[in-house]
């Protein structure tokens, strides 16, 4: 067993963004930081890969749009290189009968888009985007620090909870008000009180669902409608937003900024175990034996995989061991990648010469919200997918250099194959699943199966197993309502810390939760300054 | 000279006569007005078939408050409430679970299922026993208006919850998941065997229109817990003579604190004059005058139908009609009640006995009442429904003919909207689905029906005028609890419209037969009682 001469004062598990923003914003305060990747890649959940032979794919997440740009300031990631790609539309609704919804990023563009199928709606529209913006105000505050520590709060944290409260009184009683109604609604019900047009109600709707396991009438989705909503800038409604070069370019960004602070990235280095003396945490053992020390770890995999795998649950409480094993992943999310020959002739209508603009951000595949809600039922009940919903897009169309001369790549997300199948497992299905990705499409791509060269199927199974996702959810834990601010990961620690002296969480398991916001790393390294 | 009174109250459900009852009794010349033959609004009994009493709606009673009983003197006035003292799962293999209040008995029925479960069952009775007991205060209290929402006012809030509940850390985040979670996901952070998680799931779901996967059930799971406190196991009982029998005592008890009741006297509107509420106008013309009028209708109905339309215009906020438009119903419960010739014969359990006498629950798993409710989200009545049987008449006899029985069927699920045709056309195949699923546990069920009687949402809508027959006035979700119900700022009883309040179950705590929003909306009338009255005469 080799022990590593170096000493460090914080070690950060994993390279995902979070774990990087974490030790970027530690080592500029001045602490000697180590990051410790399992993979041999940048990014976690939020890479790119070269799956097919001369194609940058996002082998995760492909939507950047949540990221904080208070990191993207304060860590200068410009100057690493880092720039998003705002496409002109954010959404394109596929309808069946062929009569898609565009929602562009230019609001006014998407009223007379949508005062196509609904003047009224068209007329709301703008108001509908005021509103959010009130609300989104609110939450985005919250995003930017540790939760109150609820009921401990001390006077120190009150102080800080300063800004939030002033942002929240210049809402007014009546937001306020509404806000705290509306959250705990099913994006169904909420939209239904704005809208009367279906296809607009699905396009809008189904960022709530986005990656979690509940229906659109499922309580509470409201919330994360809100929260998908966040920093949205010019469109107002949703945040969708490409990384030039492809996601992994952020993740590289990132580790640029931070090793220009002082950070060590090691890749391929699996951390095997958090040792620990008396309580508190030493250091870590890697897979191949070695240990390397330090007084801090930040954990930015799973509560999980981090007190079950790093730590042991007989090194904790009974008690906290029981909050862990209870938190919910139920994930329901499975990923699609296709290598195209050239860009598929989609069904659309108004089609001609602005069909590349409408095909430029996220493509929703997904006739109504009911459907949608079919769908999840299928999740319910552990069934093999009866019906698909493609949340997809085609980066090639905003940056050709992802793939070679001519050809696309298009990454597909699939809502909602469950983690567990009832009667079967996913190494047998798990090709099934993209055939039947590809026969979807077909209807309304017809030709799309004779473009494909070549094609990656990632069920939940394989996202737990590629990126340590627990059971395939994309957020480290669903996010819903009862596991959401101080009760995120589980109650009484939701301020990053852990019944371990030294050991910190700092990934989408902790308050504000997932998406590629950045925003646990950021809010977990400044609570580890904080108790400097 | 017309009759002036100080108060009338619309409606003679319970909150109504409870509402009357405690006014009257603080000395204020109170009339009653109810629009039926008969008192009781959902919680009557009539006599639909010869020789047999139905409790036609509301079937049993747990949660009506014990100052109220005492407060009205209801014991004295013939209020008996027998105790429902088991539950019976019967199950589609031919077992069945049993629980009733001798707790020895209780787990070893559930250690056949699981001897996890049963370990742990008694320490989750404590936890929901605690929790209820903790949360009841709520019940009791107006709605505060939470006005500021900075943390440290919500903290210092919360720190007075605390201490006022008596709560610790971890019974306060159990109170936030029961708040947020749905009732499976709560259950199964404790059990794992199916019969025992669907038959408790099931009281999370009822009068609502969510399945028991979704959040936010477990708040009712809760709320039905509260009938728990008073007793040791299900303090639920029915009342002898039916569940009218509350009525008959209620207005027994406010008749003799000097209420005037009047049946067969439906209120078309409330009197609004300068902003005020004067009186009301009837039906059949007539007018009614009194310093303060109270609505126990629901908000749909003392909002919209009982305030005429320019009042409406020029009195009412927008957006408290805005809140009340948008305000959700959505009946999803039905009522069976068969008149029975002989006793029903249990195919897990056979023979008359002790497991007829308490509540008999088809809800073999969670799954069976999640696609229950899957029908029903579409649009559809279940075709497999939850059922909650009573037969009263096998501990009140006076309930049916000898020998013969009433049988009481809650369903769910039957949502008020239906995708296709209308309940007037479907009414019989719901009641056909209720008995086939009956039949699968009672085989003798349907050789035994003498009378059947189905009442779909808009059935108990058009006889107790609950708005699209929602049994609690109102969805108990969380955008309608507390300070939200009926509406954001317009929580506590009073209405814009000066001496017009409202009392009935669409206002803080909300449904079952609690009384306790008759009795708090009393209170803040009286609180504000000299306030109403200034300046008009």
């Amino acid at each position: 067993m080799n022990n590593s001469a170096q000493k460090y004062d914080v070690i950060v598990i994993g390279a995902g963004h979070n774990g990087l923003v974490a030790a970027a914003y530690l080592a500029r305060a001045g602490m000697k930081t180590l990051v410790l990747e399992g993979r041999g890649v940048l990014g976690g959940a939020a890479a790119s890969e070269t799956v097919f032979p001369g194609f940058r794919v996002d082998s995760g997440s492909f939507d950047a749009g949540l990221f904080l740009p208070e990191i993207i300031d304060e860590l200068q990631l410009e100057k690493h290189g880092f720039r998003f790609i705002e496409s002109p539309a954010v959404i394109h609704a596929f309808q069946s009968d062929g009569n898609s919804l565009t929602l562009w990023r230019d609001p006014q563009r998407t009223a007379q888009e949508i005062s196509r199928f609904s003047p009224a709606d068209a007329a709301k529209y703008p108001k509908y985007l005021q509103w959010l913006r009130r609300m989104g105000s609110v939450l985005e505050r919250t995003l930017l620090m540790a939760p109150p520590h609820i009921p401990d709060l001390t006077s120190a944290d009150i102080w800080s909870y300063l800004p939030l409260a002033i942002k929240a009184r210049c809402m007014g009683r009546r937001d306020l008000m509404e806000m705290v109604r509306v959250l705990p609604l099913s994006v169904s019900d909420f939209l239904d009180e704005w809208f009367e047009c279906a296809a607009l109600k699905t396009a809008l709707g189904a960022a709530g669902v986005f990656g979690n396991t509940l229906g659109p009438k499922g309580t509470g989705t409201t919330l994360m409608l809100l929260y998908q909503s966040m920093n949205a800038g010019e469109a107002g409604f949703r945040a969708s937003r490409f990384v030039e070069g492809g996601m992994g370019c952020l993740p590289q960004a990132l580790a640029s900024a931070a090793r220009q602070a002082g950070v060590e990235i090691r890749l391929a280095a699996p951390v095997h175990q958090i040792i620990l003396d008396n309580g508190e945490v030493t250091g870590v053992m890697l897979s191949d034996g070695e240990t390397v020390h330090a007084a801090r770890i930040l954990s930015s995999t799973s509560p999980r995989a981090t007190f079950f795998d790093l730590v042991g649950a007989p090194n904790l409480e009974v008690r906290f061991i029981r909050e862990v094993r209870n938190i919910r992943y139920n994930g329901s999310l499975a990923r699609v990648n296709l290598a195209l020959s050239d860009l598929p002739a989609f069904n659309m209508n108004p089609g001609g010469n602005d069909s590349r603009e409408r095909l430029s951000g996220r493509l929703l595949f997904c006739p109504d919200l009911e459907y949608l809600e079919r769908a999840y039922d299928d999740a319910k009940y552990s069934r093999f997918p009866q019906h698909l919903v493609l949340d997809a897009a085609i980066p090639t169309l905003s940056d050709s250099s992802l793939a070679p001369a001519g050809m696309h790549l298009m990454e597909i997300n699939v809502q909602y194959p469950p983690y567990s199948l009832k009667s079967s497992n996913w190494d047998d299905k798990r090709e099934e699943l993209g055939d039947c990705v590809v026969e979807m499409l077909d209807d309304y791509a017809p030709g799309i199966k004779n473009l494909i060269t070549d094609r990656q199927v990632l069920t939940p199974l394989d996202l737990e197993r590629q990126y340590g996702l627990p059971e395939g959810c994309i957020y480290h834990g669903q996010m819903a309502l009862d596991q959401m601010l101080f009760m995120r990961p589980v109650p009484g620690f939701a301020n990053y810390r852990t019944p371990i002296e030294g050991l910190y969480l700092c990934g989408s398991g902790t308050h504000p939760g997932g998406g590629v916001t950045g925003a646990p790393g950021r809010n977990a390294a400044q609570t580890v300054l904080k108790n400097r | 000279m017309p009759e002036k009174f100080d108060a009338i109250v619309i409606g003679g459900g319970h909150n109504g006569l409870i509402n009357a009852a405690y006014l009257a009794r603080a000395g204020k010349k109170v009339l009653v007005l109810e629009r039926r033959f008969v008192l009781g609004g959902a919680s009557v009994t009539e006599e639909i078939y010869p020789g047999f009493k139905f409790s036609v709606f509301s079937y049993v009673v747990s949660l009506l408050r014990p100052e109220i009983i005492r407060d009205l003197r209801l014991s004295e006035f013939g209020l008996t409430i027998l105790p429902l003292e088991s539950t019976l799962s019967p199950l589609p293999d031919g077992d069945y679970l049993y629980r009733d209040g001798d707790h020895y008995r209780t787990v070893r029925s559930i250690a056949r299922f699981s001897p996890r479960d049963a370990d742990i069952y008694e320490d989750y009775s404590h936890m929901m026993y605690f929790m209820a007991k903790a949360v009841r205060p709520i019940l009791g209290m107006v709605p505060p208006d939470p006005t500021s929402l900075n943390p440290a006012e919500l903290n210092r809030l919360l720190r007075l919850a605390r201490q006022y509940l008596g709560l610790d850390k971890e019974q306060l985040y159990t109170l936030v998941r029961l708040m947020t979670m749905s009732s499976a996901d709560f259950l199964e952070r404790w059990f794992e065997s199916e019969p025992l998680k669907g038959t408790m799931a099931a009281s999370g779901i009822i009068g609502t229109y969510l399945g028991p996967r979704s959040p936010g059930t477990a708040y009712v799971l809760l709320h039905h817990y509260m009938g728990e406190i008073d007793g040791a196991f299900r303090a639920w009982g029915f009342v002898k003579g039916g569940t009218g029998g509350i009525a008959d005592a209620l207005a027994l008890s406010a008749r003799s604190f000097g209420v005037q009741i009047r049946t067969n006297t439906a209120v078309k509107q409330i009197i609004v004059r300068a902003g005020k509420a004067q009186g009301v106008a009837l039906e059949n013309g007539d007018e009614i005058y009194a310093d303060i009028i109270i609505s126990s209708l629901d908000p749909r109905r003392s909002y919209l139908d009982l305030v005429d339309v320019a009042t409406r215009k020029n009195e009412l906020p927008a957006d408290l009609l805005a809140a009340v438009e948008r305000y959700k119903f959505l009946g999803s419960s039905g009522k069976v009640n068969l008149a029975l010739d002989a006793a029903p014969q249990l195919a897990c359990w056979p023979g008359i006995g002790r497991h007829l006498s308490g509540a008999i629950s088809i809800s073999p798993s969670v799954d069976y009442i999640e696609r229950a409710y899957d029908d029903a989200k579409y649009g559809e009545f279940s075709r497999h429904p939850y059922i909650d049987i009573i037969i009263p008449s096998m501990i009140d006899p006076g309930m049916a003919p000898p020998g013969k029985h009433v049988m009481s069927c809650f369903v769910q699920y039957a949502p008020y909207y239906l995708r296709s045709g209308d309940w007037e056309q479907q009414r019989q195949a719901f009641g056909d689905a209720v008995v086939d699923t009956l039949s699968e546990y009672f085989p003798n069920i349907k050789d035994i029906i003498l009378h059947r009687q189905v009442l779909t949402p808009v059935d108990i809508e058009a006889v107790t005028g609950l708005s699209e027959g929602n049994i609690f006035q109102g969805e108990l979700s969380l955008s309608q609890l507390f300070f939200l119900r009926p509406a954001a700022g317009y929580a506590r009883y009073r209405t814009p419209l000066r001496g017009y309040y409202l009392c009935g179950s669409g206002t803080h705590p909300g449904g079952g037969i609690s009384g306790a929003s008759g009795r708090l909306a009393a209170m803040e009338i009286l609180k504000h009682w000299g306030a109403n009255q200034g300046g008009q005469g």
